[in-house]
């Protein structure tokens, strides 16, 4: 693989991270109005529980692969650390290996459900009845960004540039 | 037999660093091909998690505590704080723990409230000769308040797994939290008696408290208000994360103006990289919980834990010790996560309240987290520190010891966690 579509694909993510921030930042905004309009001008909202809920699950999905690029989903470090580097290579890249057939068959089998809806033309059922598939695309989208991710941090890992560990700062 | 195997390879995932939510999406994902079921529950598990409102808490929350960090409010709350109880005896090691169980009611993780406490307390009370090791596990100690005290991520995602209210939870937690506040500043006062080289400090002038405290009265404001809200059903917990989030930008953005556009940027792009890690362990967390239930495990545990432990008391300290010891290698999520669904059962069919155990199985992952020599919030104090493990190990024991005796507390009067949201 050329250097220029790793870098490419680095801005693809970094973009979609960005996105995924402004999502949840957009619906901190829309369940504050959600609560304003309630008791201030006793006018509850119809779409700001549902389009909130959008945001976290496009949000989440398609900043999955920049999490894992800057090695911040959460690992136990405990003995991988500690390991000489011919192991740590064999291991890290294991690990990623795992997590990019993890994806694959996320990406295969939520496209199957995605499609299922798409196809049948099925709604929500709620306030909004929104298209059903509008929830259930970002599965397969995100999942296919992340284990791409997966795969380039597979080569890496065997190049020797490892992860860093996932100490993360605000998790519990 | 399955059990043992299905454990082993969980934990071989895990020691070979794949990350917490992918071993345990990947492993249930495993086996539910092994096992002939439906492997579109994977997936759909996927999407479950993420369409559960409950969880929204979670990015919020995470947004309000970094918007109040980026704009500096640990050391306006420590600096008001210590002007109120500076002078008493071990003065700053009451205000360090007191700022930390403020600190928590604004933000629902330990690690950020000990790192962010930290940063101003330890240098502090180091240069007015405080021992050091006492002043790291302080420290250690006070971040563990930040998620007994509501809000709580472990408690949103307790409550999420088991259907439980997340409101009754918070609630919960005020109890025993209070009590481990006042156990650290009863302790911090003694030690400072008896065992302490610092300075004395000298009252602060009640100009100098007013100014202090006008700086941090809106972050309290703004606790007050997410608690209230909560407590009074004004808001449901995900609005209460939204609301304070508006709240901590209007505070730091236009009143205490200490907020930059790109410190805001900053506080949403490390929100956004938390909650990611957290809501796919829930989901990896989530896969796995159906395969083995499929597999019909818990149910196994649940019978065996019934048929071989036959009172409440043998099963607590068995699940402490088990807590424990997944407190060498496991942060305080997927020990959540992981051993809840095959707790709770058997806890629930010993007749204990499934509110109650999730609040003891906070203050144990706690205790796990602080246990020598691995735990998650020893290293955030070793780097905040700068300071050597064996410092920060040897000055937590006590408060680990005083950490056990709550939860022995809570065993033996469960109404400290149970009498605010049920009987008050």
């Amino acid at each position: 693989m050329s250097f220029v579509p790793a870098t490419l694909f680095a801005l693809l993510t970094r973009v979609c991270a960005g996105i995924g921030a402004a999502l949840f930042v957009a619906a901190g905004a829309m369940l504050t109005y959600e609560v304003v309009a309630r008791y201030f001008f006793t006018a509850p909202t119809i779409w700001a529980a549902e389009l909130s809920q959008l945001c976290l699950i496009w949000g989440t999905l398609l900043s999955m692969a920049y999490v894992l690029a800057h090695g911040r989903h959460i690992a136990v470090d405990a003995v991988a650390g500690r390991l000489p580097y011919a192991v740590r290579r064999v291991t890290e890249t294991l690990a990623l290996g795992v997590v990019a057939v993890f994806s694959g068959f996320v990406v295969w089998y939520g496209s199957k459900i995605f499609w299922d809806s798409f196809e049948r033309g099925r709604t929500t059922g709620s306030m909004l009845d929104l298209p059903s598939w509008l929830a259930e695309l970002p599965v397969p989208v995100g999942f296919a960004v992340l284990g791409i991710q997966a795969v380039l941090s597979m080569r890496n890992a065997w190049a020797g540039r490892f992860l860093t560990a996932g100490h993360g700062e605000g998790e519990a | 037999m399955t059990v043992v195997l299905i454990l082993m390879a969980l934990f071989g995932l895990l020691l070979l660093r794949v990350p917490v939510a992918f071993a345990l999406g990947g492993l249930g994902l495993g086996l539910l091909l092994a096992g002939g079921f439906s492997p579109l529950m994977a997936p759909q598990a996927v999407f479950s998690t993420l369409d559960g409102f409950i969880l929204l808490a979670v990015p919020l929350f995470l947004l309000m505590s970094n918007v109040l960090l980026k704009g500096g409010v640990g050391a306006d709350l420590f600096a008001a704080v210590q002007a109120w109880v500076g002078h008493w005896p071990g003065g700053l090691a009451v205000a360090t723990i007191l700022s930390c169980a403020i600190f928590a009611a604004i933000s629902g993780s330990s690690v950020a409230t000990a790192a962010t406490i930290g940063t101003v307390a330890i240098p502090e009370m180091i240069s007015r000769g405080y021992r050091k090791d006492f002043v790291y596990g302080l420290l250690a100690a006070g971040g563990t308040l930040g998620i007994l005290i509501p809000p709580s991520i472990p408690m949103i995602v307790y409550g999420f797994i088991t259907e439980e209210s997340v409101i009754a939870l918070f609630l919960a937690g005020i109890g025993p939290g209070l009590l481990l506040t006042a156990l650290f500043v009863a302790f911090a006062m003694v030690h400072a008696r008896f065992l302490g080289g610092q300075e004395k400090m000298p009252a602060a002038t009640w100009p100098e408290r007013l100014r202090a405290s006008r700086r941090a009265l809106p972050s309290l404001a703004l606790a007050a208000l997410v608690i209230w809200g909560i407590y009074s059903g004004a808001f449901t917990p995900t609005e209460a994360a939204a609301i304070g989030f508006a709240a901590a930008i209007v505070i730091t953005g236009f009143i205490l103006r200490t907020l930059t556009w790109r410190a805001f940027r900053e506080a949403a792009m490390e929100a956004m990289l938390t909650t990611v890690a957290i809501l796919l362990i829930i989901a990896g967390a989530k896969i796995f919980g159906k395969a083995i239930t499929l597999y019909r495990i818990p149910q196994e545990i649940s019978a065996f834990i019934s048929q071989t432990i036959e009172t409440g008391a043998v099963f607590i300290i068995v699940v402490a010790v088990v807590l424990l010891i997944m407190g060498l290698v496991f942060e305080a999520l997927s020990m959540v996560l992981i051993m809840t669904p095959v707790l709770l059962p058997a806890a629930m069919g010993l007749g204990f309240d499934p509110i109650w155990f999730g609040i003891f199985m906070v203050v144990m992952v706690e205790c796990a987290l602080i246990t020598p020599p691995v735990g998650l919030n020893l290293y955030v104090i070793q780097a905040v520190a700068r300071a050597r493990m064996g410092e920060v190990a040897r000055g937590v024991l006590p408060f680990l010891v005083l950490m056990l005796l709550t939860a022995a507390a809570l065993f033996f009067v469960p109404d400290i966690a149970l009498y605010i949201p049920f009987k008050l």
